[in-house]
């Protein structure tokens, strides 16, 4: 970060001090990104970025008033704060919000990796083309690779304020998505997987290949399979889908607000014995770890179900001190626009100690869900209900057989951990399907699917 | 601001060595918002976003750069020529020159929403909190909010053309929640327009309040719905979402041009019941996806995409037209200066029928009225889709009963138009926010009540 933007950020706090801000704090995020797209083994798309913004908070009449600016400019400071003053003299927020001073320690981790700084248009080019090259070769049934991007991507974080605290951090990563098309007769399918990479050496490029080639050759031939209350299987990535779906539910603020069907219920038993849920804002093997959130509070490491009984919520310092406790780290903005609030870090379910391959013979006959679509819209995040469009293949006698498509499942999300019957032992920190949330296989007896 | 110059010396610097094209687009916008939570102010938000993407083109391959770094004009000059030379090595020897600026003011905005103070917002959404929270006793909580911005943009390419232009949408929305012990449900309304605060202000938020409370407390009574293949009755407005997911996706050149749409040369073909005609129209005053020039300086278009049945046309941006040999149709955009532009849409409708509403309920024995949507997605490739359905009811005898709750829709594109064999006279726009590769755009849904005889109705009943 360049001494012109710190020099910035303390002329900002130093301006906010006299225009009567008790308290205030600046959040500046910069993100430098270069992306390659292969298609039809050329290149067919570069994107280099370079990008920061900054946002403003200040406490003024007792309220936290925010201001956001990408034009980051000596006549921006003024704006800044007529614009937070503004925002605190309509605010009416009952709990009292600070900014934060510190922690005495924070975690420490390798978080920005200087071989991946190496990578450049050329070698990324080099990975794409070969990557896009072999899924067409994988099988001739593949049509067309219309995705395939590799991508770095760097990040710097520098969270100042009145109080003394200064949060830095740097982090990176390489990434990966790789989508195609196959056709069988008239039959079309698709599949697309990402991942992120915080090493070089965790990338490999025939793995990605194999498991998307394999995947939408798997797809061909897809149906429908007649309306039924089944078991089914919920693989690693469809699962952990619906969990991030529904994490908002363990939020302190929708309790608060009356938004989460959680609200009031700790100690009470929420799920089967076999489930435990934590959140960890460190992980080994995940690339997304963060010392400290968007508050300045050190990453922690919160256990949310403990064998079924509900322990903890995820708090930030504002709803922490209703509840009269210690925040659990969870205080963060999404992105240096949004007002701060609580999302959760690497979420996962903790491992079960099944295969994939002992949940089917345990389950023996049922559907094996490997997606499921439209989560924006065909959830209710409060009651819990969810009708959502999946795929899959059957299981029959233990044993994958036909692929299925167009059906859908519909169920409880509360329900369904109550109902769990076994875990499965597969997370995988490199998948990052919807965030940081994780889940390992799941299997849930008695879910309705709608099909023919 | 950059001059003239300066944007003539950095589309120069594009095409220093690679490309056959270059093109600039400037964009500072500044937004507004303001949300009440239970009748509480409990976030507001002031943000100025500014920043500048550099496109090369050199046929349908494309190098996009971007930065918010608008004073440093030799930082944004280098970034252009590394561009370039990713494409070849050689220099070109190409100068770009501009013809004068043309302006256009897409969005003409009475009052600027910027310059209105939130407390006069804030009171307005308050009113319509508690009208909301009155509508019943077992209304227990309600969020309101407005956000609105100013956008100005400038777009500027190596052909010589020099576009401005003045933009504004004002957003406004309601959700009323339901609670039993058990249960929670709601109800939504998100009208939104292409015009200033005055939107807000003519907005007549009681009613929309009332209506959020009623589907809000009727889904709360609602039973699990049940699942399997039926006839479909969906409502007008909002409705539409079927055909944006189920049809206009597919008919987009970012999927066609790579011939990875089931859309795919099907021009003049039949791909619908002879029943439906649709548009694509940004043409339509005022109304919430529409504007005057789109993000690649070309003037906007009333596409009329299928007519009684047969494919007339495709959305088509600059690539796409490189790609697919047939001009662009005006619909390129992007949600703002960190995506390089696509082929999108604008307002997206079926034209209204000859039936009415009434007429197509009569003549339903069995089946699900959806009265009011959510959001869905499509896989363009394989034409597989789904949405939610908001509130829903029974159809027994060709009457309306009892609400059902937590209905999913599923199906093929191709089929479902197909399907379609009633199409109503009460045409409706209704406003959405549509995300695909350029980000998240302002688009209209709409049509008017139709019958699908036949869909995969997805529930817990």
């Amino acid at each position: 970060m360049d001494n012109q933007i710190r020099k910035y950020i303390d002329d900002l706090l130093k301006a906010a001090e006299k225009e009567g801000f008790v308290e205030s704090e600046v959040y500046y995020e910069s993100d430098v990104s270069m992306s390659v797209a292969a298609r039809e083994r050329k290149i067919s798309q570069f994107e280099c970025s370079d990008a920061a913004g900054l946002s403003f908070r200040g406490l003024y009449n007792g309220q936290m008033g925010y201001a956001y600016t990408e034009d980051i400019h000596d006549e921006m400071i003024p704006f800044l704060l007529s614009q937070a003053k503004d925002n605190c003299g309509v605010l009416e927020v009952k709990e009292k919000i600070t900014v934060y001073e510190g922690d005495k320690e924070y975690p420490t981790f390798e978080s920005f990796t200087e071989e991946l700084t190496s990578l450049d248009y050329d070698s990324l080019s080099k990975m794409a083309l070969e990557m896009e090259g072999a899924l067409l070769d994988y099988d001739p049934r593949i049509q067309a690779v219309d995705d395939c991007y590799t991508m770095y991507n760097e990040s710097e974080l520098y969270i100042k304020n009145s109080k003394g605290m200064l949060c830095e951090a740097r982090t990176n990563s390489f990434d990966v998505y790789l989508g195609c098309r196959a056709k069988e007769n008239d039959d079309v399918q698709t599949y697309g997987k990402s991942w992120c990479f915080c090493k070089l050496s965790e990338f490999s490029m025939k793995d990605c290949v194999e498991k998307v080639g394999k995947r939408v050759i798997a797809k061909l031939g897809a149906a429908p399979v007649p309306s039924v209350k089944t078991s089914i299987v919920l693989d690693q990535s469809a699962a952990t889908s619906l969990l991030a779906a529904f994490a908002g539910a363990f939020s302190a603020e929708s309790m608060h607000k009356g938004l989460s069907r959680l609200a009031g219920r700790i100690g009470e038993t929420i799920a089967n014995e076999k489930v435990t849920l934590i959140d960890e804002g460190m992980i080994e093997d995940s690339p997304f770890c963060i010392p400290f959130d968007s508050e300045g509070v050190a990453a922690k490491r919160t256990v949310l179900i403990d064998k079924g009984v509900f322990t903890s919520a995820l708090h930030n310092r504002k709803t922490a001190l209703v509840d009269g406790l210690e925040s659990t780290g969870n205080g963060f903005r999404g992105g240096p626009k949004g007002a701060l609030g609580i999302s959760s870090t690497n979420l996962h379910f903790e491992n079960g100690d099944m295969t994939q391959e002992e949940l089917f013979a345990k389950m023996k006959d049922g559907i094996l869900i490997t997606a499921i679509h439209g989560l924006h819209a065909g959830i209710n995040g409060i009651s819990g209900e969810f009708s959502l469009m999946s795929e899959g293949f059957e299981i029959k006698d233990g044993k994958v057989g036909k692929p299925i498509n167009q059906i859908t499942i519909a169920d409880n999300f509360f329900d369904i951990l109550m109902k769990v019957e076994a875990l499965g032992n597969d997370v995988d920190y490199h998948s990052p399907e919807r965030g940081h949330t994780q889940s390992p296989s799941l299997l849930i007896p008695d879910v309705s699917v709608a099909g023919e | 601001m950059l001059s003239q110059s300066s944007i003539e010396r950095i589309l120069t610097a594009a095409l220093s060595r690679g490309g056959d094209f270059s093109e600039v687009y400037i964009e500072r916008c500044k937004s507004t918002s303001v949300s009440l939570l239970n009748g509480v102010v409990e976030s507001t938000g002031s943000h100025l976003d500014l920043g500048i993407g550099i496109r090369i083109l050199e046929g349908d391959k494309c190098v996009y750069v971007y930065s918010n770094d608008l004073y440093h004009e030799d930082k944004l000059i280098r970034m252009a020529q590394n561009a370039s030379a990713s494409l070849s090595q050689v220099e070109s020897g190409k100068t770009v020159y501009l013809e004068p600026q043309i302006e256009y003011f897409s969005h003409k905005y009475k009052i600027a929403p910027t310059s209105v103070s939130k407390s006069e917002k804030v009171a307005k959404l308050r009113c319509a909190s508690e009208t909301a929270t009155a509508y019943s006793s077992l209304i227990t909580q309600t969020s309101a909010s407005t956000a609105a911005n100013e956008k100005d943009v400038w777009i500027a390419n190596s052909d010589g053309l020099y576009v401005a232009d003045h933009r504004s949408r004002t957003r406004v929305m309601i959700q009323a929640i339901a609670s039993s012990e058990e249960d929670k449900q709601y109800g939504y309304f998100g009208p939104g327009s292409a015009q200033g605060h005055e939107f807000f202000e003519e907005l007549d938020m009681d009613d929309l309040a009332n209506q959020a409370a009623k589907i809000a407390t009727t889904m709360l009574s609602a039973k699990p719905c049940p699942s399997g293949k039926m006839p479909v009755v969906i409502g007008n407005a909002f409705g539409g979402v079927i055909f944006h997911e189920a049809c206009g996706h597919a008919l987009e050149a970012t999927s066609v041009g790579i011939k990875a749409s089931y859309f795919t040369d099907k021009l003049g073909q039949q791909i619908a019941n002879p029943l439906v005609t649709a548009y694509d129209d940004a043409k339509i005053a005022k109304e919430w996806g529409s504007y005057e020039v789109d993000d690649e300086g070309t003037p906007s278009q009333t596409n009329l995409l299928i007519k009684d049945g047969i494919l007339n046309s495709y959305l088509i941006d600059k690539i796409g037209s490189r790609r697919m040999n047939m001009p662009s149709t005006g619909c390129s955009r992007r949600q703002n200066y960190t995506f390089a532009p696509t082929s999108r849409m604008s307002n997206t409708f079926i034209a209204a029928g000859k039936s009415t509403p009434e007429e197509i309920i009569a003549d339903t024995e069995y089946g699900i009225y959806a009265a009011n949507m959510g959001g869905g997605s499509v896989d363009t490739s394989t034409g597989e889709f789904n949405f939610a359905v908001n509130e829903a009811y029974m159809i027994r005898n060709g009457k309306i009963c009892e609400p059902v709750k937590g209905a999913t829709l599923i199906g093929k594109g191709n089929e479902v138009l197909m399907n379609i064999d009633r199409v109503g006279n009460d045409l409706k726009l209704a406003q959405g926010v549509c995300g695909s590769e350029s980000g998240s755009v302002a688009v209209d849904v709409g049509q008017p009540t139709i019958r699908v005889s036949e869909i995969t109705v997805g529930g817990q009943g």
